[in-house]
């Protein structure tokens, strides 16, 4: 009990120091309606103008803006904090520090997910997208699973900003790709089989395909089986950040990188 | 030094509250751009020391002597190149939860604080982070904002605070858990006076409520105030440990003389340190001015000769008085330090 209060406690801090950086708002809630707009405007002259082709785009395009929101929040936070001072702190707290990091990137990622909100609220206001799911019961609980996967993928990427102050420039690197890799806007079909196995053990993609076939599948089992892989990825990835993290704490203990700003 | 053994979790330790045994920290950096060559920099050369429960335990010394680098290994910040250090009992490499649980360390300058939120935000954050119970948070935080004396503008955002208002704000923190051991660095730079004074204050207050506390600062008439004992560190080791009187004793037979002068040259300067009466001649530069302080075991009879020495120099106020811990610390540095130290402690800029 104590651990939920202060893995929501951090959430909640985070959350809030985060709605105050431009930089931020601006990543979350305007850059995803760019991306909706022209993924609307690029579907329309591939012929592509059914009901469901705009909700398929609006939902990759509000998808790549959680995969920003989840870069950011989570890397950019955490060299944020060692600009401010702050991360030797949170480090050096008595509580354990996974629990800290996990506050951090459940807060940036449910912000993340509140742009695919707006996102689509864009399209049914200035594309007349019409708001329908397959499965609706099931939306929330694949959304559910879609924020669990990218919080633990964001905690783990997070432990290389911990570690290398210049962490950020991966950050970046790792945007765009992740886009294309995850079939967040083009169908993996299109993609070249060899990129498959990479979309595999990537959150975004299964994340993706659960929210997209609670929407707009026509079978229960896709969105179940893209649910449970998120489940077990993100398993997978807790375990690999808080082995990575006792390394990653140990050697910034070691090499004194915390305060280097 | 007597060590303890270390303490089970949770066990009620036993011994000095802080102890460092030969403690050494060495850091590896890199000269060059494209031909990379690698070095390691010695921060800390086999630093001991031991605090006992309930004492106000100073750390001095100059600018890169290695006491930020000696607390950051105390609080498990950093690893120790070698040597150990146990904090009331725990060591600070392996048991890093059971010291964290019971230190609270606050570190001077403005970094450190999330600006963008309030001060009470802070706290309040902290205070998860360190474990506060949540139901007595509240309570704790007013109680200490209150005795920090930031009642009045805690909901501000931190962004508005003055330096003084940010290092109270530090100071809540580093006690928000109620540690029974605190570490301050250096937390009265850039305070002004009246500020430097309330921290003074509050600092006693730690140690009369119980608490031991390791201070390092730059102001020796705060360390005489306050420490029970002092050690001082210089180029990595420990020069001298004692009471405020014991370092004082070591130059308690000398007589300052401070000589005002306009212009005064290094040769002049040169001719005091010659004469057989004088021990050190220190000088003070002032923005009109310089202040010679010159030690001398013969008390103030050699005052006459020692104007005479100056030559042309133009002098003004000339005075003679006992030596203070800071005249006995100056007098450390340029001893011990390596040449550079020892050069910059004859010559200090005010």
């Amino acid at each position: 009990m104590r651990t939920l209060h202060l893995v929501w406690a951090v959430t909640w801090f985070n959350t809030k120091m985060l709605l105050m950086s431009e930089f931020f708002v601006l990543t979350t809630f305007i850059t995803p309606l760019i991306f909706a707009t022209l993924a609307f405007f690029l579907f329309q002259l591939g012929g592509g103008q059914s009901g469901q082709t705009l909700l398929y785009a609006a939902l990759g395009s509000g998808m790549m803006g959680v995969w920003s929101t989840t870069l950011f929040g989570c890397g950019g936070a955490i060299a944020w904090q060692r600009w401010e001072g702050t991360l030797e702190l949170l480090v050096n707290a008595p509580t354990r520090y996974d629990f800290i990091l996990a506050g951090q990137t459940f807060g940036a990622v449910i912000l993340g997910f509140y742009g695919i909100g707006t996102t689509l609220l864009w399209g049914v206001i200035l594309f007349g997208m019409p708001l329908t799911a397959s499965f609706p019961l099931l939306l929330p609980f694949a959304l559910f699973c879609a924020v669990l996967s990218l919080g633990a993928l964001g905690m783990l990427i997070a432990t290389t900003f911990v570690l290398y102050r210049h962490a950020n420039a991966l950050g970046n690197l790792l945007e765009y790709p992740i886009w294309l890799i995850a079939g967040l806007l083009v169908p993996l079909a299109t993609l070249p089989f060899w990129v498959r196995p990479l979309s595999w053990v990537l959150a975004p993609t299964w994340g993706m395909d659960a929210i997209r076939g609670a929407a707009l599948g026509r079978d229960i089992g896709t969105p179940l089986f893209a649910m449970l892989m998120c489940v077990v990825l993100a398993v997978i990835y807790y375990v690999l950040s808080r082995i990575a993290l006792r390394y990653v704490l140990y050697k910034a203990r070691r090499e004194a990188t915390l305060s280097l700003q | 030094m007597p060590a303890t053994q270390p303490q089970p979790a949770g066990a009620p330790p036993k011994g000095a509250a802080i102890e460092a045994i030969d403690l050494v920290r060495t850091y590896r950096t890199h000269l060059g751009v494209l031909r990379r060559k690698k070095i390691d920099v010695e921060a800390v050369r086999g630093v001991s020391f031991a605090v006992e429960r309930g004492q106000l335990f100073g750390l001095l010394g100059p600018n890169g002597a290695g006491k930020t680098t000696t607390i950051k290994m105390l609080i498990t910040l950093l690893l120790p190149t070698s040597g150990t250090a146990r904090v009331m009992g725990f060591d600070v490499v392996r048991d890093t939860t059971e010291v964290r649980k019971r230190i609270g360390y606050v570190f001077g300058g403005d970094r450190g604080l999330y600006d963008r939120v309030s001060g009470w935000d802070n706290l309040k954050y902290f205070a998860e982070l360190y474990g506060v119970d949540p139901a007595l948070q509240d309570q704790r935080i007013a109680a200490l904002v209150e005795m920090v004396g930031l009642t009045p503008r805690i909901k501000e955002k931190v962004e508005g605070f003055s330096r003084g208002m940010r290092q109270r704000l530090h100071i809540a923190r580093g006690l928000l858990h109620d540690p029974e051991v605190v570490f301050l660095d250096e937390p009265s730079i850039g305070l002004d006076p009246v500020g430097a004074r309330e921290l003074r204050q509050t600092v006693k207050g730690l140690v009369d409520a119980g608490k031991t506390v390791l201070l390092t600062t730059h102001y020796m008439f705060e360390a005489d105030a306050l420490c029970d004992r002092i050690a001082v560190i210089n180029d990595g080791r420990i020069v001298a440990e004692g009471t405020g009187a014991d370092l004082k004793s070591a130059v308690a037979n000398r007589t300052i003389v401070e000589i005002e002068t306009f212009g005064v040259t290094p040769d002049a300067v040169e001719r005091l340190r010659d004469d057989s009466d004088v021990v050190a001649v220190n000088t003070e530069e002032r923005d009109q001015s310089e202040i010679l302080l010159v030690q001398s075991d013969k008390g103030a009879q050699i005052t006459q000769r020692l104007m005479g020495l100056l030559g042309d120099t133009r002098i003004g106020k000339v005075v003679t008085r006992e030596p203070t811990l800071e005249d006995a610390y100056i007098d450390l540095i340029a001893r011990t330090g390596s040449g550079d130290e020892a050069a910059r402690a004859a010559s200090v800029s005010v």
